[in-house]
């Protein structure tokens, strides 16, 4: 590498001395690597004196040195190499900052993921940038939409939110914002994730093997990184799309040590619904708003605090036009939302030893007002964690490293009240609040047996305890109340779980830059989502185990091999087998809200999922991009569905291919597209038809049939097969402009060659004409879009 | 390629309902969510431009045919005591009525319970066959069973009578089919009242007014209440398919006990004599009317595959045997 690049980069050094002596001979040297935007540069290569060392995934690597002369030299992928020379004599902290190479955007590479070296499998991530440039529909970023693109990992149709990773369902995913877990992670029934891409980091998805750290959710962790404020100066940045706007905000609140970052997202969806639908939408109005806001403060070299806050709320409202005029006025108000808050305090205690101690609020509330004629209903709904959580790393030596740490979780469930009143008459009701307390403690010991074994053991215990005060009024198994009521007292247990969590990985590099990767997992999960549909609603509840409802457990074996072909091209193939327990759905038509017997209307089942996951993987080179093939099974077996035999789950998909490139035109455009297959979802659709309640038709004098169907065996059909092109140009006007302003545009074209995909289906019956015909509805068609994107530095 | 219009309608059809504070139809319910129902409007106008529908041809595998039993007792109204049976259709049959089942031999018998028992009076055991009664609606003529002194001598026609257990017995071919439904004390309505007016500009601009059921939901737990009224739209219509359109009600899981002014939505326009009847029934029969009423018009993105909640014993069959227990009051509006 010519040494004259160094003198090209954009680079600023800041040492931040420890005045303490060294003690002994080695002194420990602490690198932080970012990029120009203060994103951190992952897994970047450390060379000291020919000596080989790994920054981890944050960007971050301590090393022990003599005190004495070094050259540093850094390498990471997509950045220019960086040159040091280190002159030390006491413990160091370093703050590099790298130099992208080929674009404002970087490659579109899934980093950190299949190193061979790391002994973690089943882990992927995508940052900012690669979530900036593939192409969206209507421009909006989304993180959860983009990781679907991965293999393994499912969406449950075009505008489905929901994820499903292996075979699990929607609410088996741990879905974490700056380690805060998030409820209710969508906007507008799943149209849109609330995870900002400005404020956006990174997003990185484990799948299996999970960490003994992470629990409370069978299927995958799905961690949220945003990004922390600029400590030096104050810069803006955001852009300007079809149907929302977002900003963001940036800078020092003490120069070099404390920075914040504010990012808010509006959009305004209804506007430009009433300008392009104005009859269709009539009385209709919705919007969503959020915010993200961190704020990070370095107290010393050892001590660091960081605060992470966000709050968004959906706001629908429904005026009935026509309500005024015949009497039947019908008024609907909904707004709901999360809110979280966090504040933890790293700390390095000795060279070796450093603990994070976090306390966590979050909040996910709905309040409505529905009035219809004379009727008025009001409704609440909620739930709250407080959770304090504790976690610390030990690097005992090279070759042993210790994790471990516990946690408590205060949940307090508001499933509902409700207060109605209808001409003069007026009644309130209470479903009773419900109290969990959720603890969990784990330890896990990374070691390196040979140079060429890595197994890292760890063992999770978590605890589950229901408790006072409630009321709880008994059903029989017919679902009438009995009549009695059983009162809990303030902390008296109703219910009570532990259960231990083994998880294994292991990792046995071979010689020829590949490696093979072993893991099982056994999960526990307390909590889950009640839902009787496909989309994700803000009236889903989450239930806690009760006597009733046991907690689910899964167990995942998965066997991987792993290949690296010159840092160019990564490969792999991932195979797994997972079980599940103590499953819940809901009776067809149960009701949730407002229903004190909801577990009177729970059915519990097992799951299974396996298949075979393939990634290849090109990082580097003009073009950029990967493919993921998956072939997989997934089903579910409950002894009250399909007569107790196994049906396939909705989402089994037993094909899904994503391709994803990138490849820049020339200094200013930069090209990317996607292509998607999967097979198509699977449904119950009526095998039979009756009609019910005779009516009659006074103005007609004819009968009235109310058409009642029939069903035989669930999901007993599948839909066409799923799939579409998109692609996206970005366009830099000055991609190397040293000035304080800069922009891009985003022009995107979304399902390029017109595939109607089905949204859903439905049959249409004309008793005139004597038919029954099949109708399917699709969203998308082709959807050009465009994005205005503005740096201000 | 058609725009969407047909289906927001189909969507909007859930409204027509209404309910007493409770779990059933509150407006959040999934099936038939008006959250979810605006949401999907304002969704599919935002995507005017580019949201569409297409035929489709679906290929779906034909189900075993049902027996479906339609059969009802009550209290007051002889006329209304019948059972209606008929077989289902393949799902994507031409024909829009199920075929009727004729030629079946259909009882009913009265009963208490004594001792957690039925004990059955093979004394009042009726036998319903089918007639043609001026009142059944045109081209619906075979399937429909009635006890025959309807037409000879009304008076002494089936009649249920609360506080009794009826139990219906059905023969077809080689098949036997039983059902049992119980009339349960009826709950007094202690006073009808009008008022909530407003003008109707869709009807001329009448002034109508709104009815307000007064009474007291029973201490003991689990009492569910259906409405019915008849007036000059249906008077002489009334009474078909569980008396009319069902308006049902919710349980009392959340409402025990509590004194009960229930507004009805629909308004009235003077002159009109409206017959107010509160029909009083058993959990299984509620059970059974809460799921028709969701599988009805169950349709679209996130239909759910409901099953009726039948209460009819026997393979391959499906229904409710309906005890209405009745009382009621009439209201004369004059102008």
């Amino acid at each position: 590498m010519p040494k004259t690049r160094i003198n090209t980069l954009t680079v600023a050094l800041l040492v931040l001395f420890c005045s303490t002596q060294a003690i002994g001979q080695s002194i420990r040297v602490f690198i932080h690597i970012s990029d120009a935007s203060n994103l951190e540069v992952q897994d970047a290569s450390i060379n000291i004196n020919q000596k080989k060392y790994k920054a981890d995934s944050s960007g971050n690597a301590t090393v022990f040195l003599s005190p004495g002369h070094y050259i540093v030299n850094i390498t990471s992928i997509n950045h220019f190499p960086y040159f040091l020379n280190l002159a030390t004599r006491a413990d160091t902290s370093l703050n590099i900052i790298m130099r992208l190479r080929e674009s404002l955007l970087g490659n579109v590479t899934v980093t950190g993921s299949r190193n061979i070296d790391r002994n973690e499998m089943s882990v992927q991530t995508i940052n900012a940038s690669q979530l900036r440039k593939l192409p969206v529909v209507l421009g909006e970023i989304d993180p959860l939409k983009t990781i679907t693109l991965l293999p393994g990992i499912k969406n449950g149709g075009e505008a489905g939110a929901g994820i499903y990773v292996r075979g699990g369902g929607p609410d088996q995913n741990l879905i974490l914002l700056d380690g805060i877990s998030v409820y209710n992670p969508n906007h507008l029934l799943g149209f849109f994730s609330i995870f900002n891409g400005e404020a956006v980091k990174n997003v990185e998805v484990i799948k299996g093997g999970i960490p003994a750290q992470y629990g409370g959710r069978l299927s995958s962790v799905i961690a949220i990184d945003t990004r922390a404020g600029n400590k030096d100066s104050i810069k803006a940045s955001g852009g300007i799309g079809l149907i929302s706007s977002r900003l963001s905000v940036e800078g020092p609140l003490i120069k070099g040590k404390s920075s914040f970052i504010v990012s808010a997202r509006r959009t305004y969806i209804d506007q430009v619904a009433h300008v392009v639908a104005a009859n269709r939408i009539g009385g209709n109005g919705y919007f969503f708003y959020d915010i993200n806001a961190k704020a990070d403060y370095i107290i010393n070299a050892s001590n660091q605090l960081l605060f992470t806050f966000y709050t968004g709320r959906d706001k629908f409202s429904f005026q009935d036009p026509n309500g005024a005029r015949n009497g039947r006025n019908t008024v609907f108000n909904t707004y709901w939302g999360n809110t979280l808050a966090g504040l933890s305090w790293r700390q390095q205690l000795t060279k070796k030893l450093v603990q994070e101690t976090a306390v966590v609020f979050n909040n996910f509330s709905l309040d409505s007002h529905y009035g219809y004629s004379t009727n008025n209903f009001l409704f609440t709904s909620g739930l709250q964690d407080i959770q304090l959580k504790d976690d610390w790393t030990l690097n005992r030596n090279n070759w042993l490293k210790f994790k471990f740490g516990a946690l408590h979780i205060w949940h307090r469930f508001t499933p509902g009240a409700g207060s109605y009143a209808t001409g003069v008459q007026e009644f309130k009701s209470q479903i009773s609040n419900q109290y969990a307390r959720e603890a969990a403690a784990y330890l896990s010991a990374d070691i390196n047996v040979t140079p060429r074994l890595n197994i890292i053991a760890g063992f999770r215990e978590s605890y589950f305890n229901q408790v006072g005060p409630t009321q709880r009024v008994v059903y029989n198994s017919e679902g009438v109340p009995t009549g009695e009521v059983q009162q809990f007292k303030r902390g008296e247990s109703i219910a009570k779980y532990y259960y231990p969590e083994p998880r294994l990985n292991i990792l046995y590099k071979l010689p020829n830059t590949s490696s093979f990767k072993l893991s099982y997992t056994r999960t526990i999960q307390y909590l889950q989502l009640a839902t009787t549909s496909a989309a994700t609603f803000p009236s889903d509840l989450w239930i806690p185990s009760s006597k009733t409802i046991r907690p689910s457990n899964a167990q995942q074996l998965a066997f991987g091999y792993f290949k690296n072909y010159e840092n160019v091209w990564e490969a792999s193939i991932e195979t797994y087998y997972k079980v599940m327990n103590n499953q819940i759905e809901f009776r067809p038509g149960a009701q949730l809200l407002l229903n004190q017997n909801i577990e009177g209307e729970m059915i519990f089942g097992s799951g299974k999922a396996y298949g075979a996951e393939f990634f290849l993987q090109k990082k580097r080179g003009k073009l950029t991009g990967w493919i993921g093939y998956t072939l997989s099974r997934a089903e579910r077996k409950f002894p009250q569905l399909n007569e107790g035999k196994a049906y396939p789950y909705r989402y089994d998909r037993t094909h899904d291919l994503s391709i994803v490139a990138s490849y820049p035109l020339n200094t200013k455009w930069e090209a990317s597209a996607v292509f998607v297959y999967g097979t198509g979802n699977a449904l119950t659709l009526p095998t039979g038809r009756f009609t019910y309640n005779l009516g009659y038709n006074p103005g007609s004098s004819r009968p009235v049939f109310t058409n009642i169907n029939q069903y035989s065996s669930v999901n007993n059909y599948r839909m066409p097969a799923y799939h579409r092109l998109d692609i996206s140009f970005t366009y830099t006007h000055h991609p190397n402009s040293t000035r304080r302003f800069n922009s891009s545009w985003n022009l995107s074209v979304y399902n390029v060659y017109n595939r109607s995909n089905p949204y859903f289906i439905y049959f249409e019956a004309n008793e005139d004409l004597q038919t029954i015909r099949g109708k399917k509805v699709y969203l998308f068609p082709i959807v050009p879009s465009v994005t205005w994107n503005f740096k201000f530095k | 390629m058609k725009k969407l219009s047909r289906n927001i309608k189909l969507f909007l059809t859930p409204f027509q309902g209404h309910s007493r504070p409770g779990i059933a139809n509150s407006p959040l319910s999934i099936d038939h969510s008006p959250l979810t129902i605006h949401l999907l409007v304002l969704l599919y106008s935002c995507f005017l431009l580019t949201s569409c529908e297409k035929d489709f041809n679906i290929k779906i595998e034909a189900g075993k045919p049902q027996l479906v039993v339609e059969a009802y007792i009550n209290n007051q109204m002889r006329e209304y005591n019948y059972v209606i049976l008929s077989r289902s259709l393949d799902y994507l049959s031409p024909n829009f009525q199920s075929t009727p089942v004729s030629k079946a031999s259909v009882f009913i018998t009265e009963g208490e319970i004594i001792n957690n028992k039925y004990s059955w009076n093979q004394a009042s055991r009726v036998q319903l066959v089918e007639v043609n009664l001026p009142m059944i609606p045109a081209n619906f003529t075979s399937g429909i069973y009635f006890d025959t002194l309807l037409m000879t001598n009304a008076q002494h026609a089936l009649l249920g009578a609360a506080g009794k257990s009826y139990l219906l017995e059905i023969t077809e071919g080689d098949n036997q089919y039983s059902a049992v439904t119980t009339l349960l004390p009826p709950v007094p309505i202690d006073s009808l009242t009008v008022g909530f007016p407003y003008i109707d500009e869709n009807d001329d601009n009448n002034t109508k007014v709104r009815i307000t059921n007064h009474y007291k939901d029973p201490d003991t737990l689990n009492n569910t209440q259906f409405y019915y009224y008849r007036f000059f739209e249906n008077r002489n219509s009334f009474g078909w398919g569980g008396l009319s359109k069902s308006r049902t009600g919710g349980t009392d899981d959340l409402t025990n006990g509590q004194y009960i002014h229930l507004t009805h939505p629909r308004g009235f326009a003077a002159p009109d004599t409206i017959n107010y009847f509160m029909a009083s029934v058993t959990r299984d029969v509620y059970n059974f009317w809460d799921s028709y009423n969701k599988a009805r018009d169950n349709n679209g993105p996130f239909a759910t595959p409901v099953t009726l909640s039948s209460n009819i014993q026997g393979t391959n069959v499906t229904g409710c045997f309906t005890g209405l227990s009745l009382s009621s009051k009439t209201i004369i509006l004059r102008k």
